[in-house]
């Protein structure tokens, strides 16, 4: 069970890579913000993978709800600054 | 700066979050000793509430709740609850933050007083973090002018 969590962790984390890709080059603002939480949704579910294979998964969940919460933050914080811009882009 | 926004949906979604949120940042001040966090994740977490409330809420409706005056006051008092028990402990001959001497005070056992000794220096600890954190994004946020006229 140990494996299977860990290839599924390393797959997730390469799929990071490929979203990393449109936060760096990704036209526009708006895509970089929605990368920006897809990154942080699939570190929240590498974390608990690696609670599960450290088998000390009720600490993992602590850390993980609290990296959900700034990066629910984060993002109202973007868009909100988007919109004091005025402009889109 | 920072304008109202009137978003129904993220104006709603924050005022029922928020209780939540400052409820989770004391659970992880409490389990500070046995679970990941402490005091100072746990003033970090109660400071992204108060940052959540200005995000969605606007500086005037925020400062209705906790002043800047009032955030000042928390992060002294913070800092004099760490320092005091540290003091306290001095003055009860031993070493500064020594919560072993603190259990002729609370007529508790001594590993039960540097357990509770643990726990009220995170709470000094958390309390001044959170002040602290809402202060530094409150400055941030008004460009440094300090007072709310300016910017709307």
């Amino acid at each position: 069970m140990d494996t299977f969590f860990l290839v599924i962790g390393m797959g997730l984390c390469i799929l990071v890579l490929l979203v990393l890709y449109r936060v760096v080059y990704g036209p526009g603002v708006f895509n970089r913000v929605a990368a920006l939480s897809a990154i942080g949704n699939k570190t929240l579910i590498i974390l608990l993978i690696m609670g599960f294979v450290y088998h000390r998964v009720e600490m993992f969940i602590d850390i993980s709800m609290v990296y959900a919460l700034l990066n629910f933050i984060g993002t109202i914080a973007a868009s909100k600054y988007l919109e004091m811009e005025g402009s889109i882009l | 700066m920072i304008q109202i926004s009137d978003d129904i949906i993220i104006k709603t979604l924050a005022r029922v979050l928020v209780p939540f949120i400052q409820l989770y940042a004391l659970y992880v001040i409490m389990h500070g000793h046995h679970s990941p966090g402490g005091g100072f994740q746990g003033g970090v977490i109660l400071g992204a509430s108060l940052v959540l409330l200005v995000i969605t809420h606007g500086l005037k409706g925020t400062q209705k709740r906790i002043s800047e005056k009032s955030v000042a006051i928390f992060s002294s008092l913070g800092v004099l609850i760490y320092a005091g028990i540290g003091v306290l402990c001095l003055v009860l001959l031993g070493n500064f933050l020594d919560y072993s001497k603190l259990a002729i005070l609370l007529s508790v056992p001594l590993a039960q007083a540097r357990s509770l000794g643990i726990l009220g220096v995170e709470i000094g600890v958390g309390l001044a973090v959170m002040a602290v954190m809402f202060s530094i994004f409150y400055n941030i946020a008004t460009g440094g002018k300090q007072s709310e006229e300016d910017n709307n």
